[in-house]
């Protein structure tokens, strides 16, 4: 019994103190950052190039992490308009889903910038800072079918099946490499982004098929996983890799030789503008491009020095 | 402890006549299938859900489940990478410890058993049920990576540690060693030892295991720190193989070793199954995983037949019970 009054006891106190620091007027502006997930260190990285820019401007700002779950997006949207944030730097769950979430915080008041993925809705966002996965895929997508000389065998890994991003970027790859008859692909697998999972799934591929010629990945992590794979089957120089992201250890495996090439993403690049549109937002500013593509830049071996992880100059 | 081991010897063989027959399709199918190369990946592959799924069958077996297994898995391979690759560095104190391989794995070794202790004490100390201290220590587990990896990956790791999951002992994979020597010492727990009977006894009727004066919650607490030094190998073997520990590794990892589990013949309510049953259901799994991707079945597919692989394990489990 004792418990249960300490706790309300607690429950009610953290209340009040809540309730208290809500909303006086000398306090900083707060900048929420919801996020699909911080499962995954692109994402990490996404969110915390956000805080950092927010903070340096002066702004109070939190991560919210919905975990790949289009529900706690919305729980994290509620609770941020709940408890007076001023603006939201938004990376979707779900480009249908989080519709309603973004028109929600509009109808608050509440700005939502969203970085790299889009909600399929005009105007519903302030703005939106999107990375073009799809025309990146395009330019891999070529260059692959130079390197492989327009024939041979080659298997792609797909992410998680259930993801718009997966599908974004399979869609651009498949876009030029279709047309090339000679160039035929023996396997398709999903791999959901993993590293281990795209090794095991790439083992079990080279059973069925020793002789194939290219892979390419939905992502960096799978990539590695795939080249690991090749590796140990004493494939790795006979078959290319190509992958996606531009994540620290591809980028090095592209300068050592080792992977052919990824799509390199700006994530700090959309964070910090999408950052500097709420903080212009907040001055006055109304007019922001409905849609603000962000290139994905193909690397590979001869421009790889240009580059660090993330798209980060060193 | 005469019924159950007859009931166990009943689930091994039926299991056994599962396997054969997957087997059998499969090889019909591809050609591939049946090679020493593809047997041996599928081996090294099934080695951490062998591992981890015996730690889940000796907590199955007193009735209770573990859902952390998965994060426990990735926080030890976490602790084991960044140890080894960074040790500990207190500048205020001017202070760096680092760590050789074997002081990096005893580390994550410990880390594992250390949760799973916790695991078993929160359950039989406040009698919280294990679905709901496990669940709770899956989230726990998880944020502790992501607080100790910073939500990157620790990469880069060396050799010799790489030996663990890639290397390869008088022709057999250093993995599939492993986890060779944990079932062999798993089955002698709990066919040759008290513990292991004690194990049964509680599953079977825990209230009157406890009146005939065996320590309920010592042997309970004993299951779950093993299960968790289980899922630190499993995390040290993943993060050798990758050479890399991933923030996300082993996501959804408990409902793999759990269904290894149910379809090796392991009653879910406890008192009836065994560690060979287990290895079986384990793979099962693996090789149907390999024969789907063999075949280059869509992706879709393979969660729907895996499920129904699954199911279809437990009304025939169910069934048995029925005729007995």
């Amino acid at each position: 019994m004792h418990y249960r009054i300490a706790l309300f006891g607690i429950l009610f106190g953290l209340g009040w103190i809540g309730c208290k620091t809500k909303e006086s007027k000398d306090e900083p502006k707060k900048i929420a950052i919801v996020v699909s997930t911080l499962n995954n260190p692109w994402f990490v990285f996404l969110a915390q190039k956000a805080e950092s820019k927010a903070k340096q401007l002066g702004y109070e700002s939190k991560i919210f992490d919905s975990q790949n779950n289009t529900a706690q997006e919305t729980d994290h949207f509620d609770n941020a308009i709940a408890s007076g944030y001023d603006a939201i730097l938004f990376n979707p769950t779900d480009a249908d889903g989080s519709i309603v979430n973004v028109k929600n915080a509009a109808a608050a008041g509440v700005p939502v910038f969203c970085m790299d993925r889009e909600v399929n809705a005009n105007g519903a966002a302030t703005s939106q800072i999107l990375s073009d996965s799809y025309s990146g895929c395009v330019a891999i997508g070529k260059y692959f079918v130079e390197t492989l000389n327009k024939k041979g065998k080659y298997v792609e890994i797909l992410g998680m099946v259930g993801d718009n991003n997966t599908w974004n970027r399979s869609k651009g790859f498949h876009s030029v490499v279709d047309f090339y008859p000679g160039l035929k692909m023996v396997a398709q697998q999903s791999a959901d982004f993993d590293r281990n999972k795209a090794m095991e799934v790439m083992e079990s591929i080279l059973q069925a098929h020793p002789d194939i010629d290219g892979v390419f990945c939905g992502n960096d992590a799978m990539a590695m996983g795939a080249y690991q794979a090749l590796v140990a089957a004493g494939k790795a120089d006979r078959v290319k890799v190509f992958g996606f992201d531009g994540a620290e250890d591809v980028v090095k495996s592209i300068r050592d030789g080792k992977i052919m090439a990824t799509g390199m993403q700006f994530p700090e690049v959309m964070a910090q503008t999408a950052a500097t549109f709420a903080d212009e937002y907040f001055k006055g500013k109304r007019d922001f491009p409905g849609k603000m593509p962000v290139a994905v830049e193909l690397v590979k071996k001869d421009n790889v020095e240009n580059y660090a992880a993330y798209g980060e100059k060193e | 402890m005469p019924i159950a081991y007859s009931r166990k010897n009943f689930a091994r063989f039926q299991s056994l006549i599962a396997l054969f027959l997957l087997c059998l399709a499969l090889s019909v199918l591809s050609d591939k299938f049946l090679s020493f190369s593809n047997l041996w990946n599928v081996m090294r592959q099934i080695s951490v859900n062998i591992c981890i799924s015996v730690g889940m069958t000796l907590i199955v077996l007193t009735a209770g489940i573990d859902l952390s297994v998965g994060s426990v898995l990735a926080l030890c391979g976490a602790i084991t990478a960044g140890l080894l690759k960074n040790g500990i560095e207190l500048p205020s104190q001017n202070l760096y410890i680092g760590f050789t391989v074997l002081g990096a794995i005893l580390a994550g070794g410990l880390t594992g058993s250390a949760l799973g202790a916790f695991n078993g004490w929160a359950i039989t100390r406040f009698n919280v049920p294990p679905f709901v201290a496990t669940l709770a220590m899956l989230t726990v587990a998880r944020g502790l990576t992501m607080l100790w990896t910073g939500g990157f990956p620790i990469s880069g790791l060396g050799d010799t540690f790489l030996f663990i999951g890639t290397g390869w002992f008088l022709g057999i994979p250093v993995p599939v060693w492993i986890s060779i020597v944990v079932v062999a010492l798993a089955v002698f727990l709990t066919d040759k030892t008290r513990i292991g009977r004690y194990i049964y006894a509680i599953g079977g009727n825990e209230s009157a295991s406890r009146l005939s004066g065996i320590n309920v919650n010592r042997v309970k607490i004993i299951v779950y720190t093993i299960a968790g030094a289980l899922a630190a190998v499993g995390g040290i073997m993943v993060t050798s193989r990758l050479d890399s520990a991933q923030p996300n590794a082993g996501i959804s990892y408990e409902l793999d070793s759990i269904a290894a589990v149910v379809i090796g013949g392991t009653s879910l309510s406890g008192g009836r199954g065994s560690i060979l049953g287990t290895v079986q259901g384990a793979i099962i799994i693996g090789v149907l995983n390999n024969g789907l991707v063999l075949l280059n079945v869509s992706p879709f597919w393979q969660q729907v037949v895996k499920g129904l692989v699954i199911l279809l394990a437990v009304i025939i489990d169910k069934s048995n019970g029925k005729n007995e």
